[in-house]
């Protein structure tokens, strides 16, 4: 530390944005997306940068990348995740968390996109897909940032419903935070109402939950790699909470 | 001053969000200007929007059901809007609406293009739900029985958001169109009425469409003019409730 010279004082907070300026009003929304580096950080620190940049004409690069950031957190997760049972759920349980939230957005993309239409909002097709990926990222960015807890909780307990109930706690907090920046875009593009915007984050959560359950087990193992029969997921819930805690000596059982 | 979505020829994709949004100076040009294209192009998209809808409502019956399904559905939609094309173009005018049979027409199919749009939307969404539940060859009598009735309300549900889409902005184009909030009300309410009627009838003459587990699969039932739509609705709520 030098305390030659100490600074008389603290250096300024930079000033907050009024979230009413129009995307662009401001020099910093206009600041250029190099890389997914500087993506994630605009997507955490000046989201109106990211939301101004994806209606570029140079926002398809953007995206791009945006989707293999999102891909890879989800990986990182998911070995996570795996790591509670072990084996080949190391490859496992990221190869479905990947692949379960990609089908899940692309699934709720079409209802989003006519949804944002029908409240009003200019947004393009290849702008609410920006939207549904920087949702994604920021998700599972903060998935990462949990990792370390999930990790240490995974490694020191045998329930699985347990690890179950942390990881959705996990998702439900990173998703929301994703959801704020989903809200914040439609707002920016002209969307006259929100009530659309909350049907769908419902929808989205409701198919993100199902998708749990349609490819379990995540956490837990099978000799299947897909479930032979088809559950709701409240159901597949209530019956894990009426089973006995698994045993501990073997992580196979997990 | 022309807008983008005003110069937007006819057979262009970026109508139906222009139409979604309910963009009232594009829409009441197009109305005004009335082309055979146009009206193919949203005759089009309604058999595309409803015809995805209807394949996965039936794939849970059986896949063939699904292929009747999208046959069915746009052409049920199709021929509720040509058959009361004539009534509706008659009533606008004597309710307050100044406008000719070809706008009414092209207005009712504006809406149903609307429709077809949340439809054909919400059609990977029920698909995600059908393959969820348990397989319709596997499934016990009881447990059919239940998922056949929430996918019937599941296609109720889907088609009252997708028509209170359609609607809302038909009710905003009427309202342009004549400028009298009572007028549009009026025209849209009696045309409401109308659709209805004849719709659901040539729904309950062209069922099945979800498939009931019971019965074979089918493109036709052989009873198709025995008992009517709103009968059966109760029924399955009483399945679901018992």
């Amino acid at each position: 530390m030098n305390e030659s010279q100490p600074s008389a004082t603290p250096p300024p907070i930079p000033p907050t944005i009024n979230s009413a300026l129009p995307l662009g009003e401001h020099p910093d929304d206009r600041l250029p997306i190099t890389g997914p580096v500087t993506a994630v950080e605009a997507l955490l620190r000046q989201p109106r940068r990211m939301l101004f940049q994806l209606r570029q004409s140079g926002a398809a690069k953007i995206i791009a990348g945006l989707l293999l950031v999102a891909v890879l957190c989800a990986a990182v997760y998911g070995l996570v995740v795996g790591s509670f049972a072990g084996g080949a759920q190391y490859w496992i349980a990221p190869v479905k968390i990947v692949g379960g939230m990609v089908v899940a957005a692309l699934i709720c993309l079409p209802s989003l996109y006519i949804f944002s239409c029908l409240a009003g909002s200019q947004a393009r097709l290849a702008e609410v897909f920006g939207l549904v990926v920087g949702l994604l990222v920021l998700t599972t960015i903060l998935l990462i940032g949990f990792a370390p807890v999930a990790w240490v909780f995974s490694q020191s307990t045998n329930s699985i419903t347990a690890m179950g109930f942390l990881h959705l706690a996990f998702w439900a907090v990173a998703t929301f935070f994703g959801w704020r920046f989903l809200k914040n875009g439609f707002a920016h593009l002209s969307a006259q109402s929100m009530g659309a915007l909350y049907v769908w984050i419902c929808i989205f959560v409701l198919v993100c939950l199902q998708m749990t359950t349609a490819l379990r087990p995540i956490i837990g193992t099978s000799e299947d790699f897909f479930p032979k029969e088809k559950k709701f997921f409240l159901a597949h819930w209530f019956e894990v909470l009426e089973q006995r805690p698994a045993q501990p000596a073997s992580a196979t059982q997990r | 001053m022309t807008t983008p979505s005003q110069a937007l020829p006819p057979l262009a994709l970026g109508q139906i969000p222009t139409l979604l949004r309910g963009e009232p100076g594009p829409i009441q040009l197009w109305i005004g200007d009335w082309r055979a294209s146009r009206v193919l192009f949203y005759a089009a998209v309604t058999v595309a929007g409803t015809a995805a809808f209807g394949l996965v409502l039936g794939a849970w019956r059986d896949p063939m059901q699904g292929v009747y399904t999208a046959i069915k559905f746009p052409l049920i939609v199709l021929l509720t809007a040509m058959g009361n094309g004539l009534l509706n173009g008659m009533l606008a005018p004597l309710l307050g609406t100044n406008i000719s049979f070809r706008q009414s027409l092209l207005a009712v199919l504006m809406s149903f293009t609307i429709a077809a749009a949340v439809l054909g939307a919400c059609a990977p969404l029920i698909y995600f739900a059908i393959w969820n539940a348990p397989k319709f060859s596997g499934a016990l009598a009881g447990t059919a029985l239940t998922i056949h009735s929430v996918i019937y309300l599941g296609l109720v549900a889907a088609m009252a958001v997708a028509g209170l889409a359609g609607n809302v902005r038909l009710l905003q184009l009427l309202r342009r169109i004549s400028g009298n909030e009572g007028a549009a009300r009026r025209t849209l309410f009696a045309w409401l009425a109308g659709n209805l009627f004849l719709g659901s009838q040539l729904a309950w003459m062209a069922r099945p469409f979800v498939g009931a587990p019971h019965l074979p699969v089918e493109f036709l039932r052989p009873n198709a003019l025995e008992g009517n739509f709103y009968e059966s609705f109760w029924q399955h709520l009483q399945q679901i409730f018992q």
